[in-house]
């Protein structure tokens, strides 16, 4: 039999191959090694991707944890906020974790377990009741119930610091994701998920047969699939695609368990787009569309959620609401045809609106200023990657309740005075700390008037000319000198110019651009004098005093200049706070701090913050500055500060203005809160304000909001109280009606005394005298005139 | 045609089956610039007098349910704790004279010298009247100087303790009891 010619080059081809058959296994042999070549490819390809996202934990950020104690200042609204902010349901028979149930005097409620930093807080059923105010009663319920003498609430989960490029997320674990979500995605995305193995061929044969019949190309993806397809976006849909994502789906699932994909999945689901912003994950989109943690979103919302994931560009509530809102429907009607909810809760989720939020906010943290501070105290201690992607749990000062009435009084006194002022709006910001007098812990940070947002964080970088603020330096460091000042020595405020070297000549003006000739020191920073004060620090050496500044905290070094002691120097809000903390705690420095602890995802403790303490000023001056400084609101320049907050409260605080009213600022202290407001431009051009008629508002409105402790420092043993003539600053020779209180260091009070002008003023020497109030000064009308403004702006509104 | 059907599975099998790696144990990187927390303990340390009987140190029983949790964390070596419960309590009642002495006291026991004595004062600036918590805390400051080889401050502190408690005779801590030559 003649075989073939060789069919080509004249190759003998029948030498090597005996037939055709063989010619074509071998050719698909090495088809089939290529391919296998090619699924090890992907198999790697795909398991790094898979791993990549599975294996980052992010840090977890929380607020302070609330302690609840018999005794305590709470109310019933203040305390279910609380439960609320950390996801407790109501729940009739509240014997869950995160259940509560009214009861009359207050809640029965059962806690979770928490790991805290010192060891697991096992849940407990609880009963808790208010009178008047405050916490009258915290019990263990039980067969008997038992009284609680203490609870730490499980504290509010504030942010988290996430891995990712320009990825946001907040990563969820499975177990704390609400069954609705997965009931509702496993409905309407993928029924068979939990029996199929990746792919599900009906649903292929299906959408390839559609795309061959040349009709539109379409999905039929599993959830796993969709997954792979999110691992390597690209809009392209081709059969090789197509082909390619059967392909890793199958192997993802040789891999990996059901609730290990799906969790994944629930993290790195596209869900939309934020400029160059991809929203990932329904943790992440929960805050995007609705400003809330998963964890508290309610039925509806989780469909419409659930609803997004078909294609987030088209349904994207913000741009076709109505569209999404069908779509939602759909999601619960799927729902309850697979009895994944009752129909009343289904009739009950249709009639909802949508709900989603206006505007993105611009992070997953409702306090970004807070948690940037956080973040950079933890980047001095920690790798960004271990941070990003280690799991620890960082518990932090933050005080949400604190924060948010610094939050409301910035956004609402700033829109008060540009309408009353008739100011463009938005033209001012401002910047806001509050801090515990006794700990150094930051409570509230506010960065800017939309506080929501992320963006320039002014409470700690606008640095800014302190202006007055930085008066309270000069006048400590006189009061020190107890030999040479007290707090009636008068001082000259007579006009000044100074001729220094380096600089052009210095001829400091005061505020009203009149010279008040001798005026006693207290009497001098009450009024914010600015001529009486240049040459008080002269006298006293301005490199004398400056050089001070370190130890109460503050490291930048202002120039040499007397100006300097006029706040001819910038810094910033968190700055400034770190100052008067030291003023406000009798003389200690409390490094200001703004995390507590660090434990590992393991619940190990890794790190403390501890609390440190440092004298660096002594009691009897500090505690003189802190009667002067309540002078300066009893009688001075923050005088007006009283339309807030009552006299008995006896704050502490000084206003700061600076050259041409571009910078309002006011720093002050009550018995358990030091706070700085900064108010001002961005743009740096004047605000138009003092100390007094803008930050020093914000200040009010705030602290008559968060309710402070009244100011009330103990009297060092070395200082005593002595009545003395207001006018003259001497001790009365006796009672008399018109005497002021005044501390001196013992054995400083003038030793020449004065007579009770008036017969009529005389007292009867056991009786106390009346603390009489110096000549008022002149108040700004605006001032005076604000808070009716807002009363009625909120009438009108 | 079957057989390569199989083909195809198995290496799809053989992807498959390439074990997934397993996890590297989490590793932390110790900050570097982080102050390092408790000393070793040095012999004898703190071992305070305290004089019988015990104050009541706070009337409140959350700060007390919180003393007791520091006393028992602080036995059994847990120090850190006990710091963080003590500023729980300090959270509650910031002018606790008490409060501020304990932290002090485990600064001490902590080999912290310096914030032993910083927080002495403290709670000597709440004590007020309060001769036997001046007394005490007079004595950590004591405790405190002599281990930092500070010994006429020590000597002062001392003195000064003695006098605010002159009933009770302050047991004068041996120039040894922190190894000091």
């Amino acid at each position: 039999m003649k075989l073939p010619s060789p069919p080509w080059n004249g190759f003998p081809f029948n030498i090597n191959f005996r037939s055709h058959a063989r010619a074509i296994r071998l050719t698909v042999l090495v088809l089939l090694l290529g391919l296998s070549g090619y699924i090890l490819y992907l198999d790697i390809t795909i398991r790094e991707a898979f791993e990549g996202r599975k294996f980052a934990l992010p840090a977890r950020v929380y607020g302070r944890a609330l302690e609840v104690y018999p005794g305590l200042k709470l109310t019933p609204a203040q305390f279910v906020d609380e439960l609320k902010a950390v996801g407790y349901h109501e729940d009739p028979a509240p014997e869950a974790a995160a259940t509560y149930r009214y009861t009359l005097n207050g809640f029965e409620f059962t806690t979770r377990d928490f790991v805290f930093g010192d060891g697991l807080q096992a849940a407990q059923h609880l009963r808790i009741e208010f009178a008047e105010g405050k916490v009258s009663l915290l019990q263990e319920r039980g067969s008997a119930d038992v009284a609680l003498p203490l609870l730490r609430v499980e504290p509010p989960l504030i942010g988290g610091i996430y891995p990712g490029h320009n990825e946001d997320r907040a990563l969820l674990k499975l177990e704390q994701v609400p069954k609705p979500l997965i009931d509702a995605l496993v409905s309407i995305e993928d029924r068979k998920f939990y029996s199929h193995w990746g792919i599900d061929p009906r649903g292929i044969a299906r959408a390839l047969y559609k795309t061959l019949s040349g009709q539109r190309i379409e999905g039929g993806s599993t959830l796993t699939q969709q997954l792979v397809k999110n691992f390597f976006l690209t809009s392209e849909r081709t059969l090789t695609r197509k082909g390619t994502e059967v392909l890793m789906a199958l192997l993802l699932e040789m891999h990996y368990g059901k609730d290990e994909i799906l969790e994944t999945y629930l993290n790195e689901i596209f869900l939309g787009q934020d400029a160059t912003r991809a929203i990932h994950g329904f943790g992440l989109a929960s805050h995007f569309y609705f400003d809330r943690p998963l964890e508290r979103l309610e039925l509806q919302e989780i469909a419409t959620l659930v609803g997004m994931v078909k294609g987030p560009t088209v349904y994207d509530p913000r741009k076709d609401p109505e569209l999404v809102l069908q779509r939602r429907n759909i999601v619960l009607q799927e729902m309850v045809r697979l009895e994944a909810i009752t129909q009343a809760q289904f009739v009950e989720a249709r009639q909802k609106p949508l709900g989603v939020i206006h505007r993105a906010p611009t992070g997953t943290s409702a306090y970004p200023a807070f948690l940037q501070l956080v973040h950079r105290q933890l980047q001095r201690d920690y790798r960004e990657e271990d941070l990003r992607s280690e799991g620890l749990r960082i518990f932090t000062t933050l005080d949400p309740r604190v924060q948010r009435q610094a939050e409301l009084a910035l956004s609402q006194r700033l829109a008060d005075i540009e309408k009353a002022r008739k100011m463009p709006m938005q033209t001012l910001e401002g910047a806001v700390v509050v801090s515990s007098t006794q700990h150094g812990e930051i409570l509230a940070l506010v960065g800017g008037r939309e506080a929501r947002y992320a963006g320039y964080n002014r409470a700690v970088d606008a640095l800014r000319p302190i202006g007055s603020l930085a008066k309270p330096i000069v006048f400590l460091t006189a009061l020190e000198h107890a030999d040479r000042y007290t707090l009636v020595t008068p001082l000259d405020d007579s006009a000044l110019v100074l001729k220094q070297a380096g600089t052009s000549d210095w001829k400091p003006q005061n505020y009203d651009h009149k010279y008040h000739d001798q005026v006693q020191l207290r009497t001098a920073l009450a009024h914010s004098y600015n001529v009486s004060t240049a040459r008080l620090g002269i006298e006293l050496g301005v490199d004398n005093i400056l050089d001070k500044l370190p130890l109460y905290g503050i490291e930048r070094r202002p120039p040499s200049f007397a100006s300097s002691l006029l706040g001819a120097f910038e810094l910033s809000p968190v700055e400034v706070a770190q100052l008067y903390q030291t003023f406000a705690d009798g003389g200690f420095r409390t490094p200001l701090r703004a995390i507590r602890e660090i434990v590992t995802a393991d619940g190990r403790p890794l790190q403390r913050y501890p609390l440190n303490v440092e004298p660096v000023a002594a009691a009897a001056p500090v505690y003189l500055l802190t009667n002067a400084l309540q002078g300066v609101v009893r009688e001075g320049t923050a005088q007006s500060l009283g339309n807030w907050l009552p006299a008995e409260m006896n704050v502490a605080g000084k206003t700061g203005t600076t050259d041409d009213l571009r910078d309002s600022w006011f720093a002050g202290y009550t018995g358990d809160r030091v706070a700085v407001v900064w108010v001002g431009r961005d743009d740096n051009k004047p605000s138009g304000l003092t100390g007094a008629s803008g930050a020093m508002t914000v200040w009010g409105e705030m602290m008559k909001n968060i309710e402070p402790e009244p100011l009330q420092p103990e009297v060092p043993e070395d200082v005593e109280l002595v009545d003395v003539d207001p006018a003259s600053g001497l001790p009365y020779d006796s009672k008399c009606s018109t005497a002021v209180v005044i501390p001196f260091i013992k054995g400083t009070a003038p030793t020449e005394t004065t007579t009770c002008a008036d017969v009529a003023n005389i007292l009867p020497t056991d009786e106390s005298p009346v603390i009489a109030t110096e000549v008022k000064p002149e108040v700004k009308p605006e001032v005076k005139q604000a808070p009716e403004k807002s009363w009625l702006q909120r009438l009108l509104n | 045609m079957n057989r390569y059907g199989l083909l195809f599975i198995s290496a799809l099998l053989l992807a498959g089956c390439a074990s997934v790696p397993t996890q590297p144990p989490a590793t932390y990187s110790q900050p570097e610039t982080v102050p390092q927390e408790p000393l070793p303990p040095l012999p004898g340390e703190g071992v305070i007098v305290e004089p019988e009987p015990e104050p009541v140190k706070s009337g409140n029983p959350a700060v007390v349910a919180l003393l007791d949790r520091a006393k028992s964390d602080s036995g059994a070596g847990n120090r850190g704790a006990a710091g963080a419960s003590l500023e729980r309590g300090l959270r509650i009642e910031p002018r606790n004279a008490w409060l501020w002495h304990e932290l002090a006291q485990l600064r001490l026991a902590s080999g912290q010298y310096a914030q032993a004595i910083s927080l002495a004062r403290k709670s000597i600036s709440f004590a007020g009247g309060d001769r036997r918590l001046q007394a005490v805390n007079w004595r950590v400051i004591g405790n405190a100087r002599v281990a930092q080889g500070d010994s006429a401050g020590a000597e002062q502190a001392f003195k000064l303790a003695a006098e605010f408690e002159p009933a009770v005779p302050a047991e004068q801590p041996e120039t040894g009891l922190f190894g000091n030559p």
